[in-house]
């Protein structure tokens, strides 16, 4: 009698062992498909800020360049003061962004990528600040514009 | 181009590069700023509108690398390390205010006046930086 309960026993085992091991190959193909299709996902977002940090560079390279112009008019400090408006606003949006990136980021999705368009918005931030001490505030202050005067016959 | 330095920037420079977190400055410095011409050193923040002698404000090893402040007199062929700070880390600063540019702008003046400064050479091996007070 012991035997063949023993017997049930297993026999219901193996049922219950070849019934899930079935739907475990079933479920990890579906698995894959839908790895597959959040790995792209990440892949997708990870682009997406490469492009960003990469524009960015590109901007902050010609707000370094508008520094060596030479003999700017009213006309073109009126534009430069607009340009730094602008990347003021740029920046502020860019910024909203990456606050909001702040749960992918704590999840560590995509660290250097977002960590480089941190570092790409920073130095934006620091190129009009630079724009704006180049020619409104430096300028302005009288032993600059004496040193640049001493300079100019050393 | 000669390459010299004030005080200051020779102070920073020990100071960082006691610092593990930034002991790339040495080749950093040796990478950008030996063996290139005045062309390929305008290049950075410009921060006195002059051609002949800018005052320049360079980012180095990217984004929370170092600033570096120099002035290049270009008909001298001459280059003078200003001030040094790091972006981030334990030492970083964000930016350093417009008072203190024209701080070491007009110290700098003074000093090339004096010759109150340090000549930068590089060993045999031009893998380290050798101050020589001028």
């Amino acid at each position: 009698m012991d035997c063949l309960s023993h017997k049930s026993e297993i026999s219901k085992t193996f049922s219950s062992v070849r019934n899930f091991s079935f739907e475990e190959k079933k479920v990890s193909i579906f698995d894959e498909e839908r790895m597959n299709a959040f790995l792209d996902a990440i892949l997708e977002f990870k682009n997406t800020f490469q492009r960003k940090t990469e524009k960015i560079i590109e901007i902050n390279d010609r707000i370094e360049r508008v520094t060596w112009f030479n003999d700017l008019d009213e006309e073109s400090l009126m534009l430069i003061n607009d340009l730094i408006s602008s990347i003021k606003d740029l920046h502020s949006t860019l910024i909203r962004q990456y606050v909001s990136l702040n749960l992918i980021r704590s999840k560590g999705i995509a660290k250097e990528e977002i960590k480089n368009f941190k570092n790409a918005i920073d130095d934006l931030k620091e190129n009009y600040q630079d724009l704006e001490s180049v020619y409104f505030f430096l300028p302005e202050i009288p032993a600059f514009k004496e040193t640049t005067k001493l300079l100019s016959l050393v | 181009m000669d390459i010299f330095c004030l005080e200051d920037f020779k102070v920073e420079f020990e100071k960082l590069k006691g610092k593990k977190s930034y002991s790339s400055i040495e080749d950093d410095i040796i990478n950008y700023f030996f063996g290139k011409n005045a062309q390929e050193l305008s290049s950075g923040v410009r921060l006195n509108n002059s051609s002949e002698t800018p005052y320049i404000k360079k980012r180095l090893n990217g984004s929370g690398g170092f600033r570096f402040y120099y002035l290049l007199i270009i008909k001298d062929e001459k280059l003078y390390l200003l001030f040094v700070h790091p972006k981030t880390g334990a030492l970083g600063s964000e930016n350093i205010t417009d008072e203190s540019k024209a701080y070491l702008y007009k110290k700098v003046l003074g000093c090339i006046k004096s010759n109150d400064l340090y000549q930068l050479s590089l060993n045999e091996e031009t893998k380290k930086i050798d101050f020589k007070k001028v």
